[in-house]
């Protein structure tokens, strides 16, 4: 640990502290009740703070092994932050079945089509630098999807609730700026990573705090509540939106058919 | 910085930009009229004006003013005709934008939603923004190009069609779900 700079320790620990109060702020209401992954993902992630304190301050540990050490506990994490991002793309998605399941197509053929490319993209250029690259990679994918699911969201006019949209913004923003930090990085400091460690470590941890900061603000905002009822859901999804469709098909049908007339009608 | 790094640079602050886009709240393209009977009214007008609209652009009225002498009033008459056709236009991207909005509407309460009809919608709403603005940058440069103006109102058209039998589909399969739950709720029992 005493080999890190007093900034990058003082980041360190207002990450942890703000990670303690996301997580704290996802108790009341039962908030993480509704985003169990998503708490997950912030217990996970103050966890590994505990566990990367432990493995810097072990001086008998090899630098190799406590590198990769520390990556291990990053794909952890960073699995976590997949399924706390599909989760509430489902949740908020769960009521369009057609455009959920359009939606994971899309998300698939995307993040292949990404993966693809990070590997063309990287193939050959991984001494030394191998984790970056694939933490690159990962943020890049990961980013891309989130944002086709985005437009895809818009395109349909889907309303998503803030506290959603915002959640979905920090992990978009922390990806973003991810890539961004690990190409400039490596582009303006040429040689090894290892060597400019600190910068890495303070700027993705600032970035890390600006997630934190707007998970904080959206966790402030009320969560939309359960509408659904617990019962067998083909048949309750249909006793719900048959009347509020057929109303709404029979305003818009009444309309296109008055429309579709005047069309036909010889001139 | 090499090609691959700026490449990747880029496409980051693209995604940021796409990001900040995709937050923003949407906005209305066109505002829908306040009275429920003109936005009926509108609707009706602005497809099926085309005959007139094609009358009002014929060079036979030019040909007229302009071999009676009167080639000032000819070229006034254009320019107000070619007004008229651009308020028409206009109108017809208001048609169809309102059309693809209720695709929209009726793909999103679908409980399955066909890829290949998504990206066929998605290609026709292109295919017509690229009209349009064909269609607009040679009249704007004073010329009437009938055809095109044509083929646009067939979009529209056919759009139409494909959104009425869509909508049948959707209303027959919603009203079958609504007799079967009224079935399941009075237990099999019919009920006056």
């Amino acid at each position: 640990m005493s080999s890190f700079p007093p900034y990058v320790l003082l980041l360190w620990a207002g990450s942890a502290l703000a990670q303690l109060i996301v997580l704290v702020l996802l108790v009341p209401k039962g908030k993480f009740r509704k985003l169990p992954f998503f708490a997950a993902y912030i217990a996970l992630g103050l966890c590994q703070v505990a566990f990367l304190v432990g493995l810097y301050s072990a001086p008998e540990l090899a630098k190799d092994t406590i590198r990769n050490l520390a990556w291990y506990s990053e794909c952890i994490t960073l699995a976590a932050q997949a399924l706390a991002t599909t989760e509430i793309l489902k949740v908020t998605l769960r009521p369009y079945q057609g455009i959920w399941g359009l939606a994971w197509r899309t998300l698939a053929l995307t993040s292949t089509v990404v993966l693809l490319l990070v590997a063309m993209a990287t193939r050959g250029s991984w001494d030394g630098e191998k984790w970056f690259e694939i933490n690159r990679g990962y943020h890049l994918t990961f980013a891309t999807a989130v944002i086709v699911c985005l437009l895809l969201i818009r395109y349909y006019s889907i309303q998503v609730p803030a506290a959603y949209k915002m959640i979905l913004a920090g992990f978009c923003f922390y990806s973003c700026t991810e890539i961004l930090i690990n190409t400039v990085l490596q582009a303006l400091l040429k040689t090894s990573f290892y060597a400019y460690q600190p910068i890495w470590q303070s700027s993705t941890m600032l970035s890390f705090i600006v997630a934190l900061s707007i998970w904080a603000a959206a966790l402030w905002q009320p969560f939309p509540v359960e509408a659904r009822p617990r019962t067998p859901p083909s048949d309750s999804i249909h006793q719900r939106l048959s009347p509020e469709i057929n109303e709404r098909l029979r305003e818009l049908n009444e309309k296109l058919l008055r429309l579709w007339k005047m069309e036909a009608r010889p001139q | 910085m090499s090609f691959p790094l700026l490449l990747l640079f880029g496409f980051a602050v693209l995604l940021l930009v796409l990001l900040g886009w995709v937050l923003r709240a949407p906005t209305r393209l066109a505002k829908s009229p306040a009275d429920p009977a003109l936005a009926d009214e509108a609707d009706r007008r602005n497809v099926t004006y085309f005959p007139q609209v094609k009358q009002a652009l014929a060079a036979d009225d030019f040909a007229f003013l302009a071999s009676r002498g009167l080639p000032l009033l000819a070229r006034r008459v254009r320019k107000e005709r070619r007004r008229i056709a651009l308020a028409y236009l206009e109108s017809l991207r208001n048609d169809f934008l309102k059309l693809w909005g209720l695709a929209r509407v009726i793909a999103s309460l679908s409980p399955e939603v066909g890829v290949a009809q998504e990206v066929a919608r998605l290609r026709l709403g292109l295919t017509f923004a690229l009209r349009y603005e064909m269609v607009r940058i040679t009249f704007l440069l004073g010329l009437a190009p009938l055809p095109a103006l044509g083929s646009l109102s067939e979009v529209v058209g056919r759009l139409a069609i494909r959104l009425e039998a869509t909508m049948r589909d959707l209303g027959e399969r919603s009203a079958l779900a609504a007799q079967l739950a009224s079935s399941l709720d009075g237990r099999g029992l019919d009920t006056p």
